[in-house]
């Protein structure tokens, strides 16, 4: 835990070499592992397969939707909180999409907002109930967890739901299957830009704006930010605002890659999303980490699963490793503090 | 600080070289499933991409094809498992085409979300084995698999002929809700009832799961004392409705499974040794895969479009022999 005082210092770049060299751990990470599945690549023809496009780009749509996820998560770490319900709230979004553009009455607009506000209100909800009945964020979200998914079930009527294209009743407007499409020459997955675009946005929203200081003030020491007159109750509620949102919007995109709402779908993906944010540098304990780390972070497990699978590793022992990264992750965490202050 | 990670990674590195297995084979693709090239000489890898194998039927599967797989020497299988997430299937398949594999089994996890990857590689010239469960559309080499909603409507009709002929109250423990299996299973078995006296009063979700299809089943004897039987769809959760009913003094109660899996702690042995009444055999198709892969790729042979396993009443009379035949057979 850090002194309000010293956050300044962190959020920073350029401070000496230290802090961006810790603050940017999985960046360094992300390079090490990119390296390691070039020299491990298989090859043919002699050629990488690994560094092939099509397979780079396979790489960050895979990670796509845990990565826009791991934002969201990383906004509600940075407060000294956590949110479970992600994964839930995603196959809400998914099935809630399907549902929508495949029954009557609603285009594409209005139904992604719809699903969009359902996530947001969802997460302000949970923001609301965490501070004003002063229940611990994780025992709020894993209540949250139930009910999304318990919601997703109903509104599918326990079914998974599929989505067809075109202009007839019952079908979604094609422009929604755009998402599991690429561009740029059929090589850049749309759900990719889109975690790009997200990614962006958070970073910029963490770099300029008043609320980046106030995220951080609340996440370093709440006390002390409440009392140097940071609106602690409303900055939590937004920023659990902020991860149900995109948690939606990932169901969204789920939706459009798979065709298919699934009210099973995206279970166990907040421990994916919390991974890559562990991963990413940024303390569970709130106040310190950055969404440039989480974004290395997904990308690194990415890197990793793929070259794992082209490796043929055994599923299991890939597990294995991907548990081995993140304990060595949250290690170099530890030793951190030490080191810069 | 760099050197511990960089230290970790050489690790994850060598665990990498330790276990993986490079894979030459490449092919220029050709017609639609159809393989680029095909005879007894050359070397082929195969793809196996499974939904979950957390769960024992779907484990088997896997065996299946390994111990089929291993009896024909130009055969290599890649085997992938995407823990019951489509999303990870999506991937899987993407990375079995980035490796160039010669041709494809895949056991979907849902059909609408794999079918555009199935196609990918379809449209490829690699031939396409779909297990289990379909995809949407015709966009794959050969569909292996038994058909729900007749092992359902078998099972209804045992209800209706021998276990329950004049009727009675039953309970249901049911899949996983929104899968299509459990849908299926649920949909025969009313046809299959159809007509008689026998009404399902209480119908649960067990999540295929044994933990599951206990606590539901202790749900539904608290609330409903008098039923007469279990229609559990599958093994694992009618074992746990057969701890339920002993917990609640109803030891002889009659409960049937579906899967039939021939594994120690499988239905063929719950029926043998008397906890099933009864499960129907839900074959795996590991090895009618391996078996019409290389009809395509070593004999350079049509295979049919459909290839419907049947299923099998099984009871104590033919548990024992079943088992055996299972295990030698393969």
């Amino acid at each position: 835990m850090t002194k309000v005082a010293e956050l300044p210092d962190l959020n920073r770049p350029g401070n000496g070499l230290l802090v961006p060299l810790f603050r940017f751990q999985s960046l360094f990470g992300l390079v090490l592992v990119f390296i390691a599945a070039v020299v491990f690549s298989p090859t043919r023809r002699g050629e990488l397969v690994f560094l092939d496009s099509g397979n780079l780009f396979n790489v960050v749509r895979s990670m796509s939707e845990i990565g826009i996820l791991a934002v969201g998560m990383t906004l509600v770490v940075l407060i000294g909180g956590i949110d479970l319900s992600v994964g839930s709230v995603l196959g809400l979004a998914s099935v809630g999409v399907a549902v929508l553009l495949t029954g009557p009455g609603f285009g594409l607009v209005p139904a992604v907002l719809l699903v969009l506000a359902i996530g947001l209100g969802f997460g302000l909800l949970q923001g609301f109930a965490i501070t004003s009945f002063g229940i611990q964020a994780f025992i709020v979200t894993l209540a949250g967890m139930q009910i999304a998914r318990g919601l997703a079930r109903i509104w599918s009527g326990g079914q998974g739901v599929s989505i067809t294209y075109g202009g007839g009743p019952g079908q979604a407007p094609v422009v929604f299957s755009l998402l599991g499409e690429r561009t740029f020459n059929g090589l850049v997955p749309i759900p990719a830009l889109i975690f790009a675009v997200v990614a962006v946005l958070a970073v910029v929203l963490l770099r300029v704006s008043a609320f980046s200081r106030h995220v951080y003030a609340v996440g370093g020491n709440e006390k002390a930010a409440r009392l140097s007159g940071v609106p602690v109750k409303r900055v939590k509620i937004i920023v659990f605002g902020l991860c149900g949102l995109l948690a939606a919007l990932a169901g969204i995109v789920h939706a459009g890659q798979l065709n298919f709402g699934g009210p099973n779908d995206g279970a166990m993906y907040e421990l994916d999303a919390i991974a890559a944010v562990v991963i990413g540098g940024t303390s569970l304990m709130g106040g310190r980490g950055s969404v440039v780390g989480t974004v290395a972070g997904a990308l690194l497990v990415g890197v990793l699963r793929n070259i794992l699978a082209l490796r043929n590793v055994d599923a299991n022992v890939q597990l294995l490793v991907i548990g081995l990264v993140i304990v060595l992750a949250a290690s170099l965490q530890r030793m951190r503090p030490a080191s810069v202050s | 600080m760099r050197n511990s990670r960089a230290l970790a990674v050489a690790g994850a590195c060598l665990l990498l070289a330790a276990c993986g297995t490079t894979s030459e084979n490449s092919g220029t693709p050709g017609a639609q499933g159809a393989p680029s090239s095909c005879g007894p000489d050359g070397q082929y890898t195969i793809g196996m991409s499974q939904a979950n194998v957390a769960e024992p039927y779907r484990q088997r599967m896997d065996d299946d094809i390994r111990a089929a797989a291993a009896a024909v020497p130009q055969f290599t299988v890649n085997f992938a498992d995407a823990a019951q997430d489509n999303s990870k299937q999506v991937e899987q398949v993407d990375n079995f085409l980035t490796q160039q594999i010669d041709l494809l089994i895949i056991s979907p996890n849902e059909a609408t979300p794999l079918t555009a990857p199935v196609k990918r590689a379809y449209d490829k010239g690699i031939p396409v084995l779909v297990l289990d469960r379909k995809v949407d559309g015709e966009a794959y080499t050969s569909f292996i698999g038994a058909d729900n909603v007749d092992i359902g409507r078998q099972a209804g009709e045992y209800y209706k002929n021998v276990l329950l002929p004049e009727g009675g109250k039953i309970g249901e423990l049911r899949g996983l809700a929104g899968s299509t299996p459990a849908k299926e299973r649920h949909d025969g078995f009313v046809q299959g009832i159809a007509g008689s006296d026998i009404e399902i009063v209480a119908a649960q979700d067990g999540d295929w799961l044994r933990d599951k299809g206990q606590q539901q089943a202790d749900a539904i004897l608290k609330a409903n004392p008098d039923i007469q039987a279990i229609y559990s769809h599958n093994d694992p959760m009618g074992e746990g409705a057969r701890i339920a009913a002993a917990d609640a003094g109803r030891g002889d109660l009659p409960i049937t499974g579906i899967d039939g899996l021939p594994i120690e702690s499988g239905g063929l042995k719950a029926v043998e040794q008397g906890r099933l009444s009864a499960t129907f055999i839900y074959p795996t198709g590991g090895a009618e895969a391996i078996d019409t892969a290389e009809r395509i790729l070593i004999d350079c042979g049509q295979v049919p479009k459909t290839q419907t396993l049947p299923t099998k009443l099984i009871t104590q009379a033919n548990a024992a022999e079943t088992y055996a035949e299972l295990n030698n057979g393969s």
